[in-house]
């Protein structure tokens, strides 16, 4: 059961790794999905968890199902 | 019309009334508002004579007016994060709006009696300082957690 809301404990995600496999900058890939590069940037940091929408849309750029880059951590 | 349809109606207008923005550049008008409202108070109590209790009240209004237009005008990218961090910095002003609504007569109080025996008697706090104060913390909350994403 997912008992934190300190998202960096619950799951964490490969964006970053995947962005460089496509070469794209954090501004890119916001650009890519409609949203700001901050926002990717917290994404990346595990400070904020995106919708089921943006996540889509991201499995989208990086043609790859959401699981291959966001994962849920042993513990939960 | 049927239940479901009505409900759904209902849905669908509480929906369009919590994702009411207003565009970008309303935040800049709201600035405007709020500075001019700003410097025409300190006008009006240093520059003006005689009494203009209905100026300060029509002052006091455009200020709040103009920091409401800025806190519901559109962000430049609106995604959803900042939707979050929006609702976060309202929820704290309503919070702090409370808890600043019940300590602060007693705040005043206390300090009017210490400074000079036998000040102020007790009075609640007017509507224009608790608002003022809410919107306050609403547009500063906002920036810092912007600041901090």
């Amino acid at each position: 059961m997912l008992s934190s809301f300190k998202t960096h404990e619950i799951m964490k995600n490969t964006i970053k790794v995947e962005r460089a496999i496509l070469s794209l900058t954090q501004d890119d890939l916001a650009k890519k999905i409609g949203v700001s590069r901050q926002t990717i940037n917290s994404i990346e940091a595990n400070r904020y968890v995106p919708s089921t929408v943006l996540a889509l849309k991201l499995s989208e750029v990086f043609g790859k199902p959401v699981n291959d880059f966001f994962k849920l951590l042993d513990d939960d | 019309m049927g239940k479901q349809n009505y409900i759904e109606c209902e849905r669908k207008g509480l929906e369009k009334l919590i994702n009411f923005r207003l565009p970008h550049y309303f935040y800049t008008i709201g600035m405007l508002i709020a500075g001019m409202a700003i410097v025409m108070m300190f006008v009006r109590a240093f520059a003006l004579e005689g009494d203009q209790e209905v100026l300060k009240e029509v002052f006091k209004k455009v200020l709040l007016i103009g920091m409401l237009l800025m806190s519901v005008a559109r962000d430049k990218v609106e995604d959803e994060m900042v939707v979050k961090l929006r609702m976060q910095s309202y929820t704290y002003a309503f919070v702090a709006g409370v808890i600043y609504a019940l300590v602060m007569p007693f705040v005043e109080f206390g300090v009017s009696n210490a400074v000079h025996s036998g000040g102020e008697s007790f009075k609640d706090l007017g509507d224009f300082q608790v608002l003022l104060f809410m919107l306050m913390v609403q547009l500063l909350c906002y920036q810092a957690l912007k600041r901090m994403r």
